[in-house]
């Protein structure tokens, strides 16, 4: 039964432990959502449940975790939709073939550092209630992403948004969440079709259909919204409403067709119209509560699930010194070389490819889809938060080095010295 | 396409290879326990079934016993075999009838047989 004295308690501790962790990471350069990821970890049993259990199991009880489970759903669904609305296909034109070349490079590179991996980690972290392939392609699937919102605000954050590297990076990125949720929709149909309760051809074809529906029918009526918007420069409370049964009834048509409900929200994100002043409109509606109140709950779920450090064997910390080396080799590596074979100077290559090694968030959602449908043990996913953890902390810090505020001052003059003339 | 193509290739090559790997049984999920009719003692008198909870992560497994006081034990998992502190387990049948046969020790008990069925099979997953 729900204690609702509890759940308040546990969203009040969580908002204020995500708001403390998340300044202190700010004074260290690093991006609010690093130090929100942080303190959900630290609330869970790697650091909380480790210091002070009693506090733990009476502050987190085990039965409780499935409301803050259904809020933070709810948050995930609502942010996916703000992340396909900020995808804007235009900035991939710009940049064409070194984007479409770096992005495409920087997926399969750790998707087959991952499968190798995966040969080494199957027989220690896995078991036989799993497939060899559907753990190969997860794990592949797991490092090949890239947290597009995290990486668009560090690029905003460093004042590089605007840069030529920064639009490259974000045109990858861009190219990278398409990619990379499509394989992962693939991946989940996979794993899911053999115990669910329609038939594989069903989710196929159907997920097909509902693709070609949006794609072709659902997005003709979207325009409809933005020029509402565009008479009255705003929307009325009706429309933001209707927006989000739109969002809510594309997630459950993926759900339903055993996809999951996060690629139909991050589908109808991606289809809706892309002017500025309307995207900027509805990011403003949608993104403050769902930044500010939701995602702290997803982290601090995340962070109860995970277990770094806690009752492991040595081997443990060895696996995720190579989970570890193999995503940022694969990530990093990849397109950085591929950005400098499609021609980019080494020092925005090197810079693209420590932008693209961000996992941050997207990571997260993506183990938690592969603890849900079991593809993934307890301890895998463990490792592979402690990965996203590290690649994302180290963004920052690298940048900096490679592309340091001085240079960088230097080429936004340029650019503003040649926009003038 | 050479930069993309070649790597592709390779993972079908490791898809391949990957099949002959053997991960360890599984054995997550709820137990229901029959003991030894012999066995008379306190520990036992206080199990409920599903008596043994088991949580897996490849060859590490936790086990739950349902006593009223969630003792946990961590075993490790050896090809076919379960192995704790004060348990030690053959694993045998398939993922979906998989069944423990071993013994354990519980408070103020000695060494107990039992045989253990898991209530809600794990399925075949990733095919």
């Amino acid at each position: 039964m729900l204690n609702l004295f509890q759940l308040v308690l546990q969203i009040a501790v969580i908002l204020v432990a995500a708001r403390v962790v998340g300044f202190l990471f700010q004074k260290i350069n690093q991006p609010q959502v690093m130090g929100e990821m942080v303190a959900g970890i630290l609330l869970g049993p790697s650091l909380l449940g480790w210091v002070a259990p009693s506090m733990s199991a009476a502050l987190f009880p085990p039965a409780s975790l499935s409301y803050l489970n259904a809020l933070s759903q709810v948050g995930l669904v609502v942010f996916m939709f703000v992340v396909g609305l900020a995808l804007n296909p235009r900035e991939l034109h710009e940049y064409g073939h070194a984007a479409v070349l770096t992005s495409h490079v920087s997926i399969v590179a750790p998707f087959c550092l991952g499968g190798v991996t995966a040969l080494y980690l199957y027989p220690k972290l896995s078991d036989d209630s799993v497939t060899f392939t559907g753990f190969a392609l997860f794990l592949g699937a797991a490092m090949s992403i890239t947290a597009f919102p995290v990486l668009a605000r560090i690029l905003s954050e460093r004042g590089l948004l605007h840069s030529r590297m920064g639009t490259l990076a974000i045109a990858c990125a861009a190219v990278d969440d398409v990619t990379g949720w499509c394989i992962l929709a693939y991946i989940v149909v996979l794993v899911r079709v053999t115990h669910a309760a329609r038939p594989a051809w069903v989710t196929m074809a159907g997920s097909l259909v509902y693709v070609g529906l949006m794609v072709f029918v659902v997005r003709r009526f979207l325009p409809a919204l933005e020029r509402a918007h565009r008479q009255r420069g705003k929307l009325s409370d009706n429309i933001v409403a209707l927006i989000v049964v739109l969002v809510l009834a594309s997630a459950l048509a993926t759900e339903w067709l055993g996809i999951h409900l996060l690629f139909g929200a991050f589908l109808m994100g991606a289809i809706m119209p892309k002017s500025q002043e309307f995207t900027s409109y509805l990011l403003h509606k949608f993104e403050s509560v769902t930044v500010v109140l939701l995602l702290p709950l997803f982290f601090a779920f995340t962070g109860l699930r995970t277990r770094i450090g806690v009752g492991g064997s040595g081997a443990i910390w060895r696996y995720s010194a190579i989970v570890i080396v193999v995503a940022i080799t694969g990530k990093l590596g990849g397109s950085m070389l591929a950005a400098r074979l499609a021609g980019t100077p080494w020092r925005d290559a090197a810079s693209l490819g420590i932008l693209m090694n961000t996992r941050g968030l997207m990571e997260l959602v993506i183990l938690n889809i592969g603890l849900d449908i079991g593809v993934i043990s307890q301890t895998m996913f463990s490792i592979m938060v402690l990965m996203a953890l590290v690649t994302t902390f180290m963004t920052t810090p690298l940048l900096e080095w490679i592309y340091p505020s001085l240079l960088l001052r230097a080429e936004l003059e340029e650019i503003a010295r040649k926009n003038v003339a | 396409m050479l930069l993309v193509g070649v790597p592709v290739l390779g993972l079908f090559g490791i898809l391949e290879a990957g099949r002959s790997l053997a991960a360890p049984p599984s054995v997550s999920g709820d137990w229901t326990v029959e003991f030894d009719s012999a066995a008379n003692c306190a520990g036992l008198a206080r199990l409920r079934q599903p008596a043994l909870t088991i949580s897996q992560s490849g060859t590490e497994a936790r086990i739950t016993l349902n006593d009223g006081r969630a003792t946990t034990l961590e075993a490790s998992i050896n090809e076919s075999s379960l192995t704790a502190k004060s348990l030690t387990a053959a694993i045998t049948g398939k993922a979906a009838q998989r069944v423990l046969e071993g013994k354990v020790e519980l408070d103020g008990c000695g060494p107990v047989a039992f045989r253990a069925v898991r209530q809600a099979p794990a399925k075949k997953r990733g095919e």
